[in-house]
């Protein structure tokens, strides 16, 4: 009730005696030494196609594959006694257009079994396809659509891969990073056609100089230290 | 010779889409072309546009010619694969009537002004 | 006598589509087995063999030792028997992929340069 009154400034406030931080996450050694151990041990058993491994904000375990591993290494941590990665919470993508491979494919996995959670990564570009994980986790199949229609990354061996957010006849790929805010056709309802038309986007004016500032924080600016850690692997 | 082989070296390597060479690439564009085309009086059937078959059939020579200069393999793979899910969204009547017609036939768009009086009639 | 007491007074595992199995000592004597000749395939230092074999052996152990089902579920303390099962089939599928994978093998492909820069 008290410390809603306090006004915070970047790093501490004091109240009297009392000396208040700003809140931080707070990082238990033990769980990371055990999350950088299962890092290293799966890193050992596919040293294939593991090509780091990572911990960020301190508490999650990054693996990073070559794409030809996406199935191996899925189904090992979904069947191993050790692993029993049994869940797919989510699977994304990023598009960070400046590198060579612009588009970032990232599954999170939740084990049930041992309360934890794994983040897999690996990496295409726009014509580069990525096997589908279809056949190991049956609830990839929605996720990999989003990916396709969203990013136009191609799953290959996809059950069923086709659109699912945006409309019929719609053409793009809306969270590319060269995709136009402002989108590229309009939709309006024709009275003379009797029906619904779509025409390219006129804008009076482009959108610009608005203020895009976050009030959160804006990397790189302020991180003192990097945004993952990692975990050393033999090679 | 020798020339030759060292450019051939230097091409990067990438992961097919789905056709290994030019010809399947090819046979599936045909395969492609082929299929709209039989169910282009399935289509008109269906949805009832204010089009023929044979206007269909135009649009979609047109369409398929404005992709003619695509050499690259791996886009003709990508370009077939929206094309394929294209035809089953329209198919299946996924689609409705003005997603055919505004896809296809952009009749309601005005073409864009293109010598100096028309622009400055158009106020630009 | 313990064990068909166990196994009479049973009745569900209280999980969906997971039926109770009445012979878990014999299904998971197999299952292990099986893992243990599919393992035997691959290259005696790949790591995935070496730890799988570890755990397998150990599960093998706990099971011949522990007549009572609820006693083995106690010591090896990783779900009940039925739960085990799935875990040992899975584990065989897996290990059955692996032959075909060889995820032991070097390395297939480097990340370009910058690939796992982050913030870029």
């Amino acid at each position: 009730m008290f410390s809603f009154r306090i006004i915070r400034s970047a790093s501490a406030a004091i109240t009297g005696n009392v000396v208040r931080r700003a809140t931080s996450l707070k990082v238990d050694p033990s769980q990371k030494k055990s999350l950088s151990d299962f890092g290293k041990y799966v890193a050992d058993c596919m040293p294939k196609y593991v090509q780091k491994v990572q911990i960020s904000s301190g508490n999650e375990l990054e693996i990073l594959i070559a794409p030809e591993g996406v199935v191996p290494v899925l189904q090992f941590l979904k069947d191993h006694h050790n692993a029993q990665f049994a869940v797919v919470s989510d699977i994304t993508a990023i598009d960070v257009p400046s590198r060579h491979y612009r588009f970032e494919l990232i599954y999170n996995l939740l084990s049930l079994r041992y309360n934890s959670r794994i983040r897999v990564k690996t990496y295409t570009d726009e014509l580069t396809p990525v096997d589908s994980c279809v056949e190991v986790f049956k609830g990839a199949n929605w996720y990999e659509r989003e990916i396709w229609d969203m990013y136009g990354v191609f799953f290959s061996n996809h059950p069923d891969l086709r659109r699912i957010l945006t409309d019929y006849g719609f053409e793009g790929h809306p969270f590319r990073k060269d995709f136009p805010l402002s989108g590229y056709v309009e939709v309006r309802y024709d009275d003379e056609a009797k029906r619904v038309v779509v025409e390219p986007v006129e804008l009076a004016q482009e959108f610009r100089k608005f203020d895009l500032e976050s009030p959160w924080e804006q990397f790189p600016a302020h991180r003192s230290k990097p945004a993952a850690e990692d975990v050393a692997i033999d090679k | 010779m020798a020339n030759r082989v060292a450019i051939q070296k230097t091409v990067r390597h990438v992961k097919p889409l789905i056709s290994q060479n030019n010809q399947e690439a090819r046979s599936r564009v045909f395969g492609l072309y082929k299929a709209w085309y039989r169910q282009i009086p399935y289509i008109v059937m269906d949805y009832d546009i204010p089009k023929s078959v044979e206007q269909c059939r135009a649009k979609l020579r047109e369409k398929f010619e404005e992709n003619r200069h695509v050499k690259d393999i791996r886009v003709i793979d990508a370009l077939v694969i929206k094309g394929q899910q294209e035809l089953k969204e329209t198919v299946n009547i996924w689609k409705q009537k003005h997603h055919l017609m505004s896809q296809y036939f952009k009749e309601t768009q005005e073409p864009k002004p293109k010598d100096f009086l028309s622009k400055f009639l158009a106020g630009q | 006598m313990a064990s068909a007491a166990a196994g009479a007074l049973k009745r569900t595992t209280g999980l969906t589509g997971l039926a109770v199995v009445n012979n878990p000592h014999h299904r998971l004597t197999v299952l292990y087995e099986k893992i243990q000749r599919v393992l035997a395939k691959m290259p005696a230092d790949a790591s995935y063999r070496t730890s799988t074999e570890t755990i397998v052996s150990e599960r093998q152990a706990a099971v011949q030792a522990e007549k009572d089902p609820v006693a083995l579920e106690a010591r090896l303390g990783c779900g009940q028997c039925e739960e085990l099962i799935v875990q040992a089939e899975n584990e065989l599928v897996l290990a059955k992929k692996m032959l075909q994978w060889k995820p032991w093998e070097p390395l297939v492909q480097q990340a370009p340069g910058s690939q796992w820069k982050w913030p870029i």
